[in-house]
């Protein structure tokens, strides 16, 4: 089934992977974090040891289930390409400012969309920010930007992170080593089956649709082309009328318990960062998994970028924490984004400026 | 709705080529625009450069010229 040939089916694509996404929340996901690839990839980083916050360790099936299902579609359609190639030191470290920038704001470019069809008005501030990070990067694009060709490798090669995914997923079945928080949004999830089975949906349906964040608005940015915004407009929909459904949909700043900060101006330096490093990159977090799924190593490297990135945001005290109500006070306790977040967020930016403009296009070739 | 015709589609190895194979046809006044990758030619979600079928021949003295590289040349519907 093309999924593409027309914005009737490209919002179907949309609506499925808002049901997932509505499913997962309602069987027991953090609310408004019902599916984070950067939340979720940090939360597998935590499993794995990578850093010692002890809230939010749990490795996320919904990660292993979109690698997986978009490497199962893309092999049983023949479009599985094992390509690689294409700077892909530059892509660790953009995967890095990815998760980095993600965290401080506290939700990639998918979880925004989330918070913001809850009413979360800190989400639409920071939509601001990362409208303005693609729009860089598509100047840089226009500017001759570019990481260089991938080139066809070797069949294992874009095999590798579905296989490493496949072995988190029977480590967290088959054994105890891997961690798991006992409070905190890391212990709070959706049944296992569920998670991955959502996972698994959404990753053959963005495989199929070309999801994605930022490819949605540079494509209107550059072409005016709205077909993946589609994709975007119809799953914001589908989360929105869930969230009234549900109760969930509360417009305001300070709500406690939503995981969430009004520390706007980082909340738009971060989405900033992401947007700019997502076009450089070629997508944002979800697509990466994707195209990792399907046979990129370059984005495989991406995906090891934003793990080491998730790391090191709670490791160096880098994440934004969310607004609380203190038990015993009932006070509300204001979430924010340290100052060693801030500083890396300019530095995250800095960088993506020299990756931009350092990076051309070699004429001829 | 725009209407869907059989046009010329070039794909090219990196996005900067599309970009340069944009740039170079506005210069010579060839006609096309940029679309993203057709999905039935591509899952991959790069930009190509979409046009008319009688130019297939000003297309290829374009990326001769400018050294732009192309990937595929496809006929087909957008």
């Amino acid at each position: 089934m093309n999924l593409t040939d027309s914005k009737k089916k490209l919002a179907l694509a949309g609506v499925v992977c808002g049901l997932v996404a509505a499913c997962l929340a309602y069987f027991g996901n953090p609310a408004n974090m019902a599916f984070c690839i950067a939340c979720f990839i940090r939360d597998t980083a935590g499993a794995l040891g990578l850093h010692s916050t002890e809230t939010v360790q749990y490795a996320r099936p919904e990660i292993i289930g979109l690698v997986l299902g978009s490497f199962l579609i893309s092999v049983a359609t023949k479009e599985y390409r094992s390509m690689a190639g294409s700077s892909p030191m530059t892509r660790f470290v953009l995967g890095m400012i990815l998760a980095i920038g993600s965290l401080v704001f506290l939700g990639c470019p998918l979880r925004m969309i989330i918070r913001m069809s809850a009413g979360d008005l800190n989400a639409w501030v920071a939509l601001i920010g990362f409208i303005l990070g693609v729009g860089t990067g598509v100047f840089a694009l226009k500017k001759g930007f570019s990481l260089g060709r991938a080139h066809t490798a070797n069949r294992m090669s874009g095999a590798m992170l579905p296989v490493l995914m496949l072995g988190i997923l029977v480590l967290a079945l088959a054994t105890t080593l891997l961690k798991s928080s006992q409070s905190g949004p890391g212990s709070m999830h959706a049944p296992i089956i569920l998670s991955l089975i959502g996972g698994l949906i959404f990753g053959a349906f963005a495989q199929k649709s070309r999801m994605c964040f930022a490819g949605s608005i540079r494509d209107v940015i550059l072409m005016k082309n709205f077909d993946l915004l589609t994709i975007i407009g119809s799953f914001f929909v589908v989360m929105l009328i869930y969230n009234i459904a549900t109760g969930n949909f509360v417009p305001a700043f300070d709500t406690p318990g939503i995981i969430a900060h009004s520390d706007h101006l980082w909340s738009i330096l971060g989405m900033y960062a992401v947007g700019f490093a997502a076009v450089l990159a070629g997508g944002c977090p979800l697509r990466q998994l994707i195209l990792a799924g399907q046979g990129s190593s370059d984005s495989a490297v991406t995906v090891l970028g934003m793990f080491i990135g998730a790391a090191l945001s709670h490791n160096f005290g880098l994440a934004g924490s969310g607004t609380a109500l203190n038990a015993e006070t009932q006070e509300v306790v204001a979430g924010g984004v340290p100052m060693n977040g801030r500083i890396a967020v300019v530095i995250c930016i800095i960088v993506c400026f020299v990756i931009a403009f350092a990076n051309k296009r070699s004429e001829g070739k | 709705m725009r209407k869907k015709e059989l046009k010329l589609v070039v794909t090219f190895h990196t996005t900067a080529d599309a970009m340069a194979m944009e740039k170079a046809c506005r210069g010579k006044e060839v006609p096309g625009r940029l679309i993203p990758v057709p999905r039935s030619i591509s899952a991959g979600c790069g930009l190509a450069w979409c046009a008319p079928l009688t130019e297939r021949d000003a297309l290829l003295e374009v990326m001769e010229e400018q050294g732009i590289s192309q990937e595929g040349l496809h006929e087909c519907m957008v």
